[in-house]
């Protein structure tokens, strides 16, 4: 069995609930059209501070600020029982919920051509703010206030209103702007590359922590795949890539080269069978799996939030990060002989979907459905999807699994709802796209595999292939984590089937030889 | 064929429910006409 060492990881969400409120996807789409003003106006009334946000259970769970234990004990909505103070704070064991200044200021730092300006005073401030973060480096605190990005507002108002920049705002006020990169590519409007910078400036903050998680020297570290779904590029080649090394580089892993992998929000979990398979094979030494991002996914269900006078949650930027080492023994391990597949031929049936994902690589390997402790598929938070119809992910999921369990006989229909119960995970995630497939269980999994309360779990992702227009089919992936086995993997291991090969192989000269 | 025989449809799927494709299938023998069939993704 071939199978690689979970080692760390990290999980950080950046508060950009102005920067949202301008450039989400749905509020950027409605303040264009000026066909909906009463939303558009309504909207600000809605917003969370950065203290909601804090005290908000699912973020802190996201972060590792209370374990994923306790938040599923909590009483809900969360909304109405924010967490008390001492856990509602910046860091937790995973990461940190940022706030936007520093998130600004950091987006800055991360600008190599000088697209991102801001206010003086506004980068001095963040620049001292973000010299306070253990996680930020004094390379990047320094590039805040580099001159060439630090100009005054009347030149900031004349890129934006003579050469199509965008507005970044600090209360409600313009402190800063994104420049266009081109004068007619529209791969390099200053629209995309916010949008692309705020990737990679979440990634960077994402590898950060999972250095620091980790204790793995930057120096260190061989290799990043990249995993969002934001596409880097110009006209060209519209997503040529390639984020995994421009955050290598602004996190200071100089040793370190890197590529991305896409797949809509099935692209984490694909690149984490693409990581683990050549870390396990030797091709690389370390892999960080890494994923900043999405602005357009900002406030994206908020028109029905402002409709039914809810707090409009969607106001963080997502991030995460894996670090994967050869399997010693010692560490969580992901297998690389359970592996889900959605196949072109297998349809967009809900049962035949979950049977690829789930059924069909248990049974290979020789395990059944209450084996796996639990199950982790898209793990949305509903209480930003049920207000927008958009039901409860994970428990449609897991419902889905639970029924095709007792289709296959390994759960007893009178026990699905405690299968569900005990089996199933609660959404915590953004609905930051590729954020929420599965991934963010990795953590949470790992931790509660290291206390010795589960064995195995199952991360599963799905990708919207058709948004595209491709293809009219979706995609997904899955994959297993199991606990230390105690001894360390060997890749060259000479499996069952690799003996049942040999032997049929040898049959088969000697069928030949009596003919 | 049923209630649906001579009808036009308009197919609304969904990528974590029941995707536009699965339900035409569903719906090729109920004598209606599939006029338009998508799947979205809301999360």
């Amino acid at each position: 069995m071939a199978s690689v060492g979970i080692k760390s990881y990290a999980y950080c969400l950046n508060h950009a609930p102005e920067t949202g409120s301008y450039y989400g996807g749905t509020p950027h789409e409605a303040r264009t059209s000026g066909k909906e003003q009463e939303y558009v106006d309504a909207l600000p009334k809605h917003l969370q501070t950065y203290d909601q946000a804090l005290h908000y259970a699912p973020n802190q769970t996201y972060i590792g600020g209370i374990s994923y234990e306790e938040f599923e004990s909590l009483a809900t909505p969360w909304t109405d029982n924010p967490l008390p103070d001492e856990k509602a704070q910046r860091y937790g064991k995973f990461g940190e919920l940022m706030p936007e200044d520093e998130f600004l200021g950091l987006i800055s730092a991360c600008d190599e051509f000088e697209l991102v300006w801001l206010e003086p005073s506004f980068a001095q401030a963040v620049s001292e703010k973000l010299a306070k973060d253990p996680f930020i480096t004094e390379a990047i605190v320094k590039r805040v206030v580099r001159p060439k990005n630090m100009h005054d507002i009347a030149e900031i108002k004349a890129e934006v209103e003579e050469r199509d920049g965008l507005y970044l705002y600090h209360d409600g006020k313009p402190v800063g702007c994104v420049r266009s990169g081109h004068p007619t590519d529209p791969c390099l409007t200053s629209h995309v590359l916010l949008e692309n910078l705020a990737g990679k400036a979440s990634g960077v903050l994402a590898l950060l922590h999972l250095l620091k998680n980790s204790g793995l020297d930057a120096k260190d570290l061989d290799f990043v795949i990249e995993c969002s779904e934001e596409g880097a590029g110009d006209v060209g080649q519209r997503a040529g890539g390639n984020f995994a090394k421009a955050i290598a580089e602004v996190a200071g892993c100089v040793n370190a080269s890197g590529c991305d992998v896409r797949g809509f929000c099935a692209g984490p979990v694909n690149a984490m069978i693409n990581a683990a398979a050549q870390v396990a094979s030797g091709a690389r030494k370390n892999i960080a799996v890494v994923a900043g991002g999405s602005i357009p996914k900002l406030y994206m269900n908020s028109r029905d939030h402002v409709k039914k006078g809810l707090r409009a949650l969607e106001d963080c930027v997502g991030s995460f990060a894996v670090l994967m080492l050869p399997d010693d023994g010692t560490m969580p391990v992901m297998r690389l002989d359970v592996l889900g597949k959605h196949t072109v031929g297998a349809g967009g049936a809900p049962q035949a979907v979950t049977s690829a994902l789930t059924f069909e690589p248990l049974q290979a390997a020789g395990l059944t459905f209450a084996d796996v402790d639990r199950f982790a598929p898209e793990l949305q938070n509903h209480e930003i999807t049920e207000p927008a119809g958009a039901g409860n992910v994970p428990l449609a999921n897991i419902k889905m699994i639970a029924a095709l369990a007792v289709m296959k006989k390994a759960v007893e229909k009178a026990d699905m709802m405690k299968f569900i119960k005990e089996h199933g995970t609660v959404g915590f995630a953004h609905t930051q796209g590729h954020i929420p497939a599965g991934v963010p269980f990795i953590g949470p999994g790992c931790e509660l595999i290291n206390e010795g309360k589960i064995k195995r779990f199952m991360v599963i992702g799905k990708g919207s292939l058709f948004l595209a227009r491709l293809t009219n089919l979706a995609d997904g992936a899955s994959f297993l984590i199991e606990a230390p086995t105690g001894k360390p993997a060997s890749s060259s291991a000479v499996t069952k089937d690799d003996v049942k090969a040999l032997i049929l192989e040898a049959l088969s000269e000697v069928a030949g030889k009596l003919n | 064929m049923g209630k649906l025989a001579g009808k036009k449809l308009l197919l609304l799927g969904e990528r974590d429910g029941v995707p536009g494709p699965a339900m035409e299938a569903c719906l090729k023998d109920s004598g209606a006409e599939i006029i338009f069939s998508a799947t979205e993704c809301f999360v």
